[in-house]
């Protein structure tokens, strides 16, 4: 009879041995997938929130802009330049920007904010400022007028956690409070009715801005109210100007909530002297892989007039790639221990199936079969183990892994506040399945691998007589 | 006899040796003194002028109308360009307020903002206020004579006095010795190191005086960059109310 048949078989002679081995190496499998899936998913997320809420794949600037970001490094939008960048095949969309720092004042109370300039249109394209408007807001009549509501106690208790807190959308309102799903249909609309309120858009060319939802609240402004702004403008000349503000918007990076201020593009331009001036021109791309980035970047970069520098989406983010390749590190030494810990579960599986088997591998032996065959055998099975081991920890991790990627699990309540105050996002997503995949199951193999040679070295120094006693 | 008699002749016909005698008698801190009120008048003036910003890659005109009474007294309104008009800045002893039209707001400025640039020239709010005078902050001494726009002048060393709340280490001063222009400054840290030299050109009679009406100010740690002043009219102690420089008038005077 073949090896590898015997091996098979002998597998199944005692299942719940063959189980137990199993399991190690399928927990060892599951958790390593988990686990790395989370913490690249994580950085994805923050990659694509930052790049595609914000910076773009691909920026034009003036060359000393980044280095030096006042509105004097500037640049002038010509068509031909438009023309330029539109050329590109891979170059979707224009998304122009002026960006700038002035003082916002109301009253007493003054704060330095970041002005940007968008195209009320366009900028749907990236950060889709729209969206981001305050729809509902916890005032303190809203939730005195919920407390009245027929609502579960503990939904009651989480209104004054929340007291002033602002909601672009629904389902975090739900979250936030608690809400159940089962319920949601029955409270939501009472809830959403009283906690509703009415938010504008920016109109281009009208003096309006938007605010941050911090930076208004700290501000003490609300919609129709007036926002002072003082800031140097392009050359050295003063700008200084009043807008009515038409909207407040909640963003997810907290950092950035509690200073933005954005105005129609034309408006920002002339509020600092610089019509036709942008800092920046986001393109929005149709391949977003490295390799098409690349190429973009390559082509364009050599036509584009001297000032100007087109900037990639690593460069951009320099400091947010140098902390998550820290971060990394700090999880390649968290998942180095969990292999530790599964290859010393592994190793005491064996050992202890080797000890269990002693006296059969004596008999075995004693009765004329070769110790490389028995070495062959047992070495089969451990293969089959590992494997068993890695196909099912992969078959049980895909679909956690699968349908984390479409809900994220996203934290509520004072977790989700300790989130926002570090500027992040409250969720974990998952990674999609990568070739981090195939890393992990290796990894798994050769720990397996290592493990046979305990029982294969066993068996060629066993003393017949010795185990034949055991 | 007839030598000393010629001698007698001589400075009767040319006034300006004795004077340049008598002057010598004069210590550095009149000197001082005496050029600062040259430009300043002893007790009010009113300015017209107009300040180019260079920059290496563009530069920028503002024109501006001023008012001073004694040292305490200031008032500056923006003339050009347009979106700029209608500014003003008031000081009153240690005090800057800026009044800006298109917000409605008066502003007062920090102590923390007296080394920034003036309407982004490289002259700061503090040179514009004058907080620190060249007169009693500094003690004075001449330490030689050079030719300056052809011109013969004094070369006055000014060292801060130590307890004095001033921006420099030391100034050196280059003064007219006819007609006590300041014609050249050099400002140093207190390092010693040269951090900008003001040089001042174009003499004319302006309201009955000599008075050089181009100022250029070059920052030394910033290669390229320069401000240049040009005065296009100036009257010398006209009567002036202290009720002139408030609040009220800032908003008011256009």
């Amino acid at each position: 009879m073949k090896s590898y048949l015997l091996a098979w078989r002998n597998l199944w002679r005692n299942k719940r041995r063959t189980l137990i081995t199993v399991a190690s190496v399928f927990f060892a499998v599951f958790f390593a997938l988990l686990m790395r899936s989370l913490q690249l998913g994580s950085y994805a997320h923050m990659f694509q929130n930052v790049i595609e809420s914000y910076t773009g794949y691909i920026q034009v600037q003036n060359q000393d802009f980044r280095d030096n970001s006042t509105v004097d490094n500037s640049f002038d939008f010509t068509p031909d330049i438009r023309k330029l960048l539109l050329s590109d095949p891979n170059v979707t969309n224009l998304v122009p920007r002026f960006e700038s720092f002035a003082l916002a004042s109301t009253g007493p109370l003054t704060k330095g904010v970041l002005v940007m300039g968008i195209d009320p249109e366009k900028e749907a394209l990236l950060s889709d400022v729209r969206h981001r408007l305050v729809r509902y807001r916890l005032t303190p009549e809203a939730i005195d007028s919920i407390k009245q509501m027929d609502i579960p106690g503990n939904v009651k208790s989480k209104l004054d956690l929340f007291r002033g807190e602002s909601y672009a959308s629904p389902s975090i309102l739900q979250l936030d409070l608690g809400i159940k799903d089962r319920d949601a249909g029955k409270i939501m609309p009472g809830i959403e009715r009283v906690t509703r309120i009415s938010n504008g858009y920016l109109t281009a060319g009208k003096k309006e801005a938007l605010l941050g939802d911090d930076l208004a609240r700290y501000l003490n402004l609300n919609i129709g109210d007036t926002l002072v702004m003082i800031g140097q403008g392009y050359h050295g000349t003063t700008a200084a100007a009043k807008f009515r503000i038409v909207g407040i918007v909640k963003l997810p990076t907290p950092d950035i909530d509690n200073k933005i201020v954005y105005l129609p593009i034309g408006v920002c331009q002339e509020f600092y002297n610089a019509p036709g001036m942008l800092t920046s021109m986001a393109l929005t791309v149709k391949n977003k892989s490295d390799k098409a980035i690349n190429r973009t970047l390559k082509s364009l970069g050599k036509q584009l007039p001297s000032p100007l520098r087109l900037l990639g989406w690593r460069e951009m983010n320099e400091l947010l790639i140098n902390q998550m390749d820290a971060d990394n590190k700090s999880g390649a030494i968290m998942i180095g221990i969990l292999y530790l810990v599964i290859a010393f579960g592994i190793f005491g599986t064996v050992l202890m199936m080797t000890t269990e088997r002693r006296r059969e591998f004596g008999v075995l032996t004693a009765i004329g079969m070769q110790k490389s065959k028995l070495a062959a055998i047992v070495s089969f099975e451990m293969v089959y183990i590992g494997l068993l081991g890695i196909l099912s920890g992969i078959a049980a991790a895909l679909p956690v892994i699968i349908i984390g990627q479409y809900h994220p699990i996203r934290f509520s309540g004072e977790y989700a506040k300790v989130y926002e105050s570090y500027g992040m996002e409250p969720v974990m997503p998952f990674m999609n399945v990568n070739n981090y995949f195939l890393w992990q199951s290796v990894i798994v193999a050769v720990i397996v691998l290592i493990a046979i040679a305990y029982p294969v070295r066993k068996i060629y120094k066993m003393k017949l007589v010795n185990s034949l006693k055991a | 006899m007839m030598k000393k008699f010629y001698f007698i002749l001589f400075s009767l016909l040319f006034p300006a040796a004795p004077a340049y005698i008598c002057a010598q008698q004069l210590t550095a801190k009149e000197i001082v003194k005496k050029a600062d009120e040259k430009f300043n008048g002893e007790k009010s003036s009113e300015t017209v002028m107009a300040m180019t910003i260079v920059r290496p890659t563009w530069q920028r005109t503002v024109e501006f109308k001023s008012w001073t009474l004694t040292r305490d007294y200031n008032l500056t309104l923006i003339t050009f360009p347009a979106k700029d008009a209608g500014q003003s800045f008031l000081k009153r002893g240690n005090e800057m307020w800026n009044w800006n039209p298109a917000i409605s707001r008066l502003i007062k400025l920090p102590p923390s903002m007296m080394s920034q640039g003036w309407m982004g020239s490289d002259y700061t709010n503090d040179d514009i206020m004058k907080e620190s005078s060249v007169v009693n902050d500094y003690t004075h001494e001449i330490t030689g004579s050079a030719i300056v726009e052809d011109r013969e002048c004094w070369v006055i060393k000014m060292l801060a006095k130590p307890d004095a709340a001033v921006v420099w280490g030391h100034q050196v001063r280059w003064i007219d010795k006819k007609d006590f222009l300041l014609l050249k400054a050099e400002y140093y840290d207190e390092d010693g190191t040269l951090m900008r030299t003001e040089t001042g050109s174009d003499i004319k009679s302006m309201d009955g005086r000599m008075i050089p009406t181009k100022l250029v100010l070059k920052p030394m740690d910033e290669p390229g960059n320069s401000t240049v002043v040009v005065i296009k009219n100036i009257k010398f102690n006209i009567p002036m109310q202290q009720s002139f420089f408030s609040q009220q008038n800032m908003k008011r005077i256009h």
